[in-house]
C-alpha cells in the first residue's frame, strides 16, 4: 500500500464523500422523524397483513412486525433506499479509481513513479473501503442519534451489529466494481455493469421468495446475506454471513490485481 | 560501455494493428537521442514499452540493464517521463503536483520549484484554470525535478511557446553535461536537429535508420548561389556533389551534396562579388529517406539510406 496514493485518493473523493453523508443524515432524520407518528397509527398491522407474505423481502423485512424501530428503519431505509445511495457511491468511487485514471490519462502519470501496479490496486481500494466504513458508520450513529434524540427506544447492541454487515455487503460490491474497473477501459461501462450485476443479485434475492430455482441459486448472490432486520432485532452478529460478503469482495479484489498486474496502460 | 536503453525484436500489436514491429533501438550514457516520425508510426508506443505502460508482445525492452516490463518500478524510479499529451490532475494546483510527485521519490520538490521559476509557471493555481502550455510546462517539469539518469519524453516541445522551448533545450544540455541521457521524440525535424545528437527515424512501427545528426547535416542538400563580377567559370559544374547548376548572367545556383570545401577551393581562384550558402531543410533530408524506403531501399545504421 502506498500512503501517498492512498491520502490523495481519499482527498479526490472527500467531497463526494461528504455530499453521500450528508444526503444519508437527511434521509434518516426524515426517516426516523417518521416513526412515532407511524407508530401510533391504530390497525396499520391489520394493514401490513394483508400484503402478500413474501413482498417485505423486497425491503429487507422478514416479519410483519413492522411496528418495532428496527423493523421500520430496515423497511423505510436500510432495506432497499440506504442500498441505492450507498452502492450509487461505491460505484462512482470505483468508476474514478483504475478505469477512472486510465480514461482520463493520469494513470501513465501516476505508474511513471516508483508504484507497483499491486500497490495501485491495494491503495485505491483501501481508499474505497475507508469511504465505505465512513458513511456506514455515519448511517448507524445518525439512525441512534437522531432515535435517542427523537425518544425512541433504541436496541444499540442491535444496530451497532449492523456496522460489520454493512461494510461486509459494500466491500463484495466493491470488490466486483473494483475488478470491472481493471477490466473495462470506459468508465461509463465499469458503472453500468456494476450496477447491472447487483441489481441481478438483488433480484435473484427477490425471485427466491417465488421460484425455487432462484432461491437454490441465491448463496451466490450477496443479498443472500445480507440480512438487516434479523441483525438488528437479534444483536447479533452473523459471522457467516460476514465470510461469504467478505469471500466476494477478496475474490474481486484478488481478480482486480491479477488482471492489473498485466493489462496495457494507454488512455 | 552498456546502453541505456536498448531494445531487440521489440513488438507491440494492438489486435490485428501494429503498434511496433521488430524494433532494434539503443540509445547510449549521456546522449540527447531524437526519435523521429510522423504521428501514428510508433514513437509514442515504443516509449511506452520502455516505461512498462504497455506489455510487448514479443521482443524485449533493457531500460538501465533492467527489463522494461519486468522491473518497470526498479525503472521508474530511475526515469523522468513526460507522457505525450500529459494528463494532469485538474483540482490540484502545480505545486500540489510537484509534492505529490516528490513523495513518491524521496525528493524532487525543490529542483521543481527551480524548474517552474526557469519555465515561468505560476504554480500556485489549480491546473484546471492552465492554459495547455501551463500543463506541458508542469508536466515537463514533474518528468525532470528528480533528475534521474535517463529521461524520457513524448513530444516535449507540444504546446510550448518559442521562448520556453528555447529555456527546456537550455534545461536539457544541462542535464546532458550533467551525465542525464535524453531519450526525446519529436515529429518536428528542427527541434531534433538542435537538440540531438543523434536521431533514430521510425515509421509504420519499424526503425528505418539511426544517424548522428553530423552525418545527416553533411549529407544534406545545399542550395548555393554564387554572383561572379564577370562571367560563371565553367568548372563549377565538375565538381563532385554539385547538380542543377541554373546560370543566370553572372549569378549561379546549384545544388551541392556532401563535401562544401572543394567548392570553396575552386572559388578561391576567382573573384566572387556575392556567395551564400542555405540548407535544404530537414524536412527534404526526411522526405528523401521516406521515399527510399518507399522505394525498397534497405534501412541503415549510419545513414547509407539518406
Amino acid at each position: 500500500m502506498n500512503l501517498n496514493l492512498f491520502k490523495k485518493t481519499v482527498s479526490d473523493r472527500w467531497r463526494s464523500t461528504a455530499v453521500f453523508g450528508g444526503g444519508i443524515l437527511a434521509y434518516v432524520l426524515m426517516t426516523t422523524a417518521l416513526y412515532p407518528t407511524f407508530r401510533d397509527i391504530s390497525g396499520i398491522e391489520e394493514l401490513l397483513d394483508k400484503y402478500p407474505k413474501d413482498f417485505l423481502r423486497l425491503f429487507g423485512v422478514e416479519s410483519f412486525d413492522i411496528t418495532s424501530f428496527g423493523n421500520f428503519v430496515t423497511a423505510e431505509l436500510l432495506g432497499l433506499m440506504w442500498v441505492i445511495i450507498v452502492v450509487a457511491f461505491v460505484l462512482g468511487f470505483a468508476r474514478s479509481v483504475i478505469a477512472g485514471e486510465i480514461h482520463d490519462g493520469t494513470m501513465e502519470l501516476l505508474l511513471s513513479q516508483p508504484i507497483s501496479r499491486w500497490s495501485v490496486v491495494t491503495s485505491q481500494a483501501l481508499a474505497i473501503a475507508a469511504g465505505i466504513v465512513t458513511l456506514v458508520v455515519v448511517t448507524v450513529l445518525g439512525i441512534v442519534g437522531f432515535g435517542a434524540a427523537l425518544g425512541i427506544e433504541i436496541f444499540y447492541r442491535g444496530f451497532f451489529a449492523f456496522i460489520p454487515v454493512g461494510i461486509c455487503l459494500l466491500l463484495a460490491i466493491a470488490g466486483y466494481s473494483l475488478l470491472f474497473s481493471t477490466l473495462l477501459k470506459d468508465p461509463r461501462r465499469v458503472v453500468m455493469a456494476s450496477a447491472g450485476l447487483t441489481l441481478a443479485f438483488y433480484m435473484l434475492h427477490f425471485a427466491g421468495a417465488y421460484w425455487r430455482v432462484a432461491d437454490r441459486m441465491d448463496v451466490f448472490g450477496i443479498f443472500h446475506y445480507y440480512n438487516p432486520a434479523s441483525v438488528i432485532d437479534s444483536g447479533t452478529v452473523p459471522v457467516g454471513s460476514l465470510l461469504a460478503l467478505l469471500a466476494f469482495a477478496a475474490v474481486g479484489f484478488t481478480a482486480s490485481l491479477v488482471v492489473f498486474r498485466r493489462r496495457d496502460v494507454a488512455p | 560501455m552498456e546502453p541505456v536503453v536498448k531494445t531487440e525484436g521489440l513488438t507491440k500489436h494492438y489486435g490485428k494493428v501494429v503498434g511496433v514491429e521488430n524494433l532494434d533501438l539503443t540509445v547510449e550514457e549521456g546522449e540527447i537521442f531524437g526519435f523521429l516520425g510522423p504521428n501514428g508510426a510508433g514513437k509514442t508506443t515504443t516509449l511506452r514499452l520502455l516505461m512498462g505502460m504497455l506489455r510487448p508482445t514479443a521482443g524485449k525492452a533493457e531500460v538501465l540493464g533492467l527489463d522494461a516490463w519486468r522491473q518497470s518500478v526498479a525503472v521508474n524510479a530511475k526515469v523522468g517521463y513526460l507522457p505525450g499529451d500529459a494528463a494532469l490532475y485538474d483540482r490540484l494546483t502545480g505545486e500540489r503536483h510537484i509534492e505529490y510527485i516528490a513523495d513518491f521519490n524521496g525528493s524532487g520538490r525543490e529542483l521543481g520549484m527551480t524548474l517552474a521559476e526557469r519555465l515561468e509557471l505560476d504554480v500556485s493555481r489549480k491546473v484546471e484554470g492552465y492554459s495547455r502550455g501551463m500543463k506541458q510546462k508542469l508536466a515537463l517539469i514533474l518528468a525532470l525535478m528528480k533528475k534521474p539518469p535517463l529521461v524520457i519524453l513524448d513530444e516535449p516541445s507540444n504546446g510550448l511557446d518559442p521562448l520556453t522551448q528555447i529555456e527546456l533545450y537550455e534545461i536539457l544540455g544541462e542535464f546532458r553535461r550533467d551525465g542525464v541521457t535524453v531519450l526525446f521524440s519529436s515529429h518536428n525535424l528542427p527541434e531534433v536537429e538542435r537538440v540531438s545528437g543523434r536521431v533514430g527515424i521510425i515509421r509504420k512501427g519499424t526503425l528505418v535508420g539511426t544517424e548522428r545528426i553530423e552525418d545527416l547535416r553533411s549529407k544534406r542538400l545545399k542550395n548555393v548561389e554564387i554572383i561572379f563580377p564577370e562571367s560563371v567559370p565553367e568548372l563549377v559544374r565538375n565538381i563532385e556533389g554539385v547538380s542543377e547548376v541554373e546560370v543566370s548572367g553572372r549569378r549561379v545556383q546549384l545544388k551541392l551534396k556532401g563535401d562544401i570545401n572543394p567548392l570553396i577551393a575552386l572559388l578561391s581562384g576567382y573573384r566572387v562579388t556575392d556567395f551564400s550558402v542555405t540548407h535544404a531543410s530537414l524536412e527534404d533530408v526526411f522526405l528523401e529517406f521516406y521515399g527510399r524506403q518507399e522505394r525498397g531501399a534497405e534501412p541503415s545504421e549510419g545513414g547509407e539510406a539518406v
